[in-house]
């Protein structure tokens, strides 16, 4: 994430991260991977509810399936067993499929649905599938002042 | 031993595993050395098969208990945590399927520890799904190893079996030979074998229990669900499955991945108005904002007088009216801010001459996405929409509502709702009663009564209408606390008051009732409300408005009367800034009056802070560690600031003035409580105080456990538990933070950040 923001500041100067926006996991059902579809206050006047709700409910949705308990994933321990694990020095794991999925798919938004708005999401592993953390940068040619303090910036 | 920099290499942490390692393997060896030839020969070479397909899986299982992330987190991004900074507790409730569990703050990974995750000491990371850490294989067991290990206990009782089965038999089969080689190395492995049997099977079978009722080791030698409920079972088989047959999950800590850059280019797209947005087109004959800004200023004269003259209460309303509007107007990025506050008046006193048309409010409801231009002019209309609201009881001013103006604004769904609901209902207003108390009299109202309207306006609001606006209505309306700001303005009014440019502010509080009103809720109140308690920072830098009390509820006033002292604080610290040069002289004349405490003078000595420009607040953070107080005591003393030194004088009494400070600022969100003292203060530095009120009152629960308590003991937690206490962000050790942008906290929760 560092990187990357370092990447954005030097590509457009114009373009200032005003604040972070969290979005935590959902833990209502236990420790799957599932995080919250609550609609940030902060991103009320970036970007559209239902673009931002779309967006989590597929992340939400490649996660589940990325620790469903079925026929691949009784295959990969069988396989991995017979083989004494070295398979997983060959192979990828499903798991890591499912994962690179979901960051093109962040990728692929980020470039096409929030970085115009002005937003960037973080994929979430980077941050230990603890947060999806999405960056909100305001042009800085304007005059505003945004809610760049840090007491603006909730999570929720 | 060499030490290095970050972790110190401890060669006696291996020593349990290159036991472990060198046991099973040495043993392993022997067996298949002394004992497997002759059973091969005596019984089947299925034996060797069999024992070498254990063993390998023993070996297998083994490495990966050992060399597998667990499923360790990484840091939090500096970013992540100071959201939850010193005032959030030490503990955060979750509901897991229905059950309350508790997480905890991690001081070290600076994050709220995910349900099941545990710091572990010994790697000093949190851990995912932690189970215990294992010295045996020199490694934490978590999520992601969990399996392994508990295939290799699996596996090392049945291969430990195995092994002294057959050594039995072979020894059985040799007893006359028992002083051979083969047979008392066969012999001594199987002591070895007999030896960590009793550990192994015990192990193995209290993880087969952990297995089936879905706990972690952790979890049951703390007892967390004892007598209780376990959320996290999946039943017995779905435990067994969860553990043997889950995927693997990924790497949390991987090397960082080359990404393709994205290119930020500004100005950047709006969201389309959704369903929560309104847009309303005001159409004009073609005057644009600023003469409406412009207007806004000079109309304030003349109604000036007769709008304090009959609604005394409306110029205080209205100018915080001007606040928050103003907050919101910057929040989307306008550059309303900059307009006055001062007491306004409707500039469609003013606007009337200009326009002769009526406005053609064209209302896209709820459910229509409009893509909304980006201009400048929600300020102006915003602002305008503050002179309306001062209008309010003025409505014989027939001829404002046929200013007919072009302004595209959007601004939160509660204001264009209220809007254009108030503009609809003008203009309905006047084809129906034209005998209500607001002489809106509009010459024009087919233009607005053409324009399509779903949702926003129902005939409910008609009715919500008809109640007479009056100062009463403005005074006893109640405000909801949801509002937050919004609530300054209780009164206000019905939905009577038709103006076509409804306050937002009036919206907002009418929220409630006019979602009564209105069939489909389009807005909430409480958004709005959140929105601007958010703003209530941006607040700070207007001027003062002349707000009066009289029926502000008192969750209003005491937001208000905090405010106040912040600013005067602030600019009694800007003041000091420059008067303290030294700060005995300070001491002086601040905390000693104040507090009317001894000054030790010997308990500032002249070092230099801990941590750099933010040691202003670093005395603070000292006052609940009295380990730390010697240490602080020095940044303390460098302190040029008033507040700073006030801080130092609680300082010297040892933290005892410190509570009391404590609790009269103490902010509801706070769980500190503080030990009563004598110490007496003076109000004018109270607000000083109130700065250090949060970080006094974090640092003054120990017992509590916020989640300073964890940095104490710590080198570089010290200093960072330090930073945390004053709030300041980044301690010595991280470095990113600006070194001359001072974070002040505020009693409301808030924090202001100062330039230094």
């Amino acid at each position: 994430m560092a990187t990357e923001f370092h990447n954005l500041q030097e590509l457009h100067h114009s373009a200032s991260l005003a604040t972070k926006v969290f979005i935590q996991r959902d833990y209502r059902d236990g420790t799957i991977c599932k995080f919250q579809t609550k609609f940030p206050t902060e991103l009320d006047s970036r970007i559209e509810k239902s673009l931002f709700e779309e967006t989590l409910k597929t992340l939400n949705c490649y996660y589940a399936e990325t620790e469903k308990i079925g026929g691949q994933s009784y295959l990969e321990g069988c396989l991995a067993c017979a083989t004494a694990y070295i398979i997983f020095l060959c192979m990828e794991t499903p798991y890591e499929k499912i994962l690179k999925k979901i960051s093109m798919y962040i990728q692929e938004h980020n470039e096409k649905i929030y970085a115009p708005r002005g937003l960037l999401l973080t994929d979430p592993i980077e941050r230990g599938m603890r947060v999806i953390e999405i960056s909100i940068f305001e042009d800085s040619g304007s005059t505003s002042s945004s809610g760049s303090s840090p007491s603006s910036s909730t999570a929720q | 031993m060499p030490n290095s920099v970050g972790k110190r290499f401890k060669p006696t942490k291996y020593i349990p595993v290159s036991t472990a390692a060198t046991l099973l393997v040495g043993s392993t060896t022997l067996f298949f050395v002394f004992t497997c030839p002759w059973l091969t020969k005596a019984i089947s070479p299925a034996v060797l098969l069999y024992n070498g397909i254990v063993f390998l899986f023993v070996l297998a299982n083994f490495s990966m208990a050992t060399f597998m992330d667990p499923g360790v987190f990484p840091r939090a991004d500096e970013d992540e945590d100071k959201d939850d900074d010193f005032r959030a507790p030490l503990y955060k409730n979750v509901e897991i399927k229905g059950i309350q569990v508790r997480m905890k703050w991690c001081a070290t990974c600076h994050f709220y520890r995910p349900p099941r995750c545990s710091h572990c000491s010994v790697c000093d990371n949190c851990v995912e799904e932690f189970d215990h850490h294992c010295p045996w294989v020199n490694n934490c067991i978590g999520r992601r190893n969990y399996r392994y290990f508990f295939l290799f206990l699996l596996s090392l009782s049945v291969h430990m079996v195995g092994v002294f089965s057959f050594g039995l038999l072979f020894v059985l089969h040799h007893l006359e030979t028992l002083s051979a080689l083969h047979t008392t190395v066969t012999l001594v492995v199987m002591c070895v074998t007999g030896l960590f049997f009793i550990p192994v099977m015990g192990l193995t079978g209290f993880h087969m229990v952990l297995v089936t009722r879905g706990r972690t080791t952790n979890e049951q030698v703390t007892g967390k669900f004892r007598g209780g409920v376990n959320p996290f079972t999946r039943g017995c088989c779905g435990n067994v499955k969860h553990v043997l047959c889950s995927p693997l999950a990924a790497r949390y800590i991987t090397d960082p991945r080359k990404k393709l850059p994205i290119t930020l280019n500004p100005p950047f797209l709006r969201p389309d108005l959704s369903y929560r947005h309104v847009r309303v087109k005001v159409s004009d004959n073609g005057i644009h904002s600023s003469i409406l800004q412009s207007k806004s200023k000079t109309s304030l004269d003349g109604v000036d007088d007769k709008s304090v003259d009959t609604q005394p209460p409306l110029p205080p309303k209205a100018d915080r009216y001007n606040q928050l509007k103003s907050q919101l107007t910057s929040s989307e990025g306008n550059s309303l801010s900059g307009k006055p506050t001062s007491p306004s008046t409707p500039a469609m006193y003013k606007y009337r001459p200009y326009f002769g048309t009526m406005p053609k409010v064209h209302y896209h409801v709820t459910g229509e996405k409009i893509v909304m231009s980006e201009n400048g002019k929600p300020s102006a209309v915003l602002e305008e929409r503050g002179h309306d609201y001062r209008s309010e009881p003025n409505l014989d001013m027939p001829d404002y509502r046929s200013a007919p103006l072009h302004r595209t604004y959007q601004s939160s769904p509660f204001q264009l709702d209220s809007f254009s609901t108030t503009s609809r209902l003008f203009s309905l207003k006047q084809a129906v009663n034209g005998a209500d108390q607001m002489p809106l009299g509009v010459s024009k109202p087919e233009t607005v009564t053409s324009t399509p309207h779903k949702g926003v306006f129902s005939p409910g609001m008609l009715s919500g209408r008809n109640s007479s606006l009056s100062y009463d209505s403005l005074l006893t309306h109640s405000v909801t606390p949801s509002v937050g700001e919004c609530a300054a303005h209780p009164g206000v009014p019905s939905m009577g008051f038709h103006s076509p440019y409804l306050p937002t502010k009036m919206c907002h509080v009418r929220g409630p009732e006019l979602q009564r009103h209105i069939g489909p809720p389009s807005y909430s109140p409480v958004h709005v409300g959140v929105m601007y308690g958010r703003q209530s920072p941006l607040s700070r830098d207007r001027d003062p408005s002349p707000v009066r009390y009289d029926n502000l509820s008192k969750t209003i006033m005491a937001s208000i009367q905090e405010r106040k002292e912040l600013e005067e604080r602030e600019k009694l610290m800007h003041r000091h800034a420059q008067a303290y040069a030294n700060d005995s002289g300070v001491f002086d004349t601040c905390s000693g009056a104040a507090y009317g405490l001894p000054r030790g003078t010997g308990s500032r000595e002249p070092t230099p802070p801990v941590c750099g420009s933010r040691d202003n607040l670093m005395g603070v953070g000292v006052v609940g560690y009295a380990p730390r107080t010697p240490v602080l005591h020095s940044s303390a003393s460098s302190l040029s600031r008033a507040p700073r030194t006030s801080t130092t004088s609680l300082h010297t009494d040892a933290g005892g003035v410190s509570r009391t400070a404590e609790r009269q600022y103490r902010s509801p969100v706070r769980q500190t409580h503080h030990s009563p003292t004598a110490v007496p203060r003076s109000p004018t530095y109270t607000h000083q105080k109130v700065t250090f009120i949060s970080a006094l009152e974090r640092a003054d629960s120990p017992h509590l456990g916020t989640r300073e308590d964890l940095c104490q003991g710590k080198v570089n937690g010290q200093l960072k538990g330090q930073a945390r206490d004053c709030h300041l962000g980044t301690p010595s050790g991280t470095p990113s933070r600006h070194a001359n942008v001072k974070k002040v906290t505020g009693v409301g929760g808030t924090t202001y950040e100062i330039s230094v």
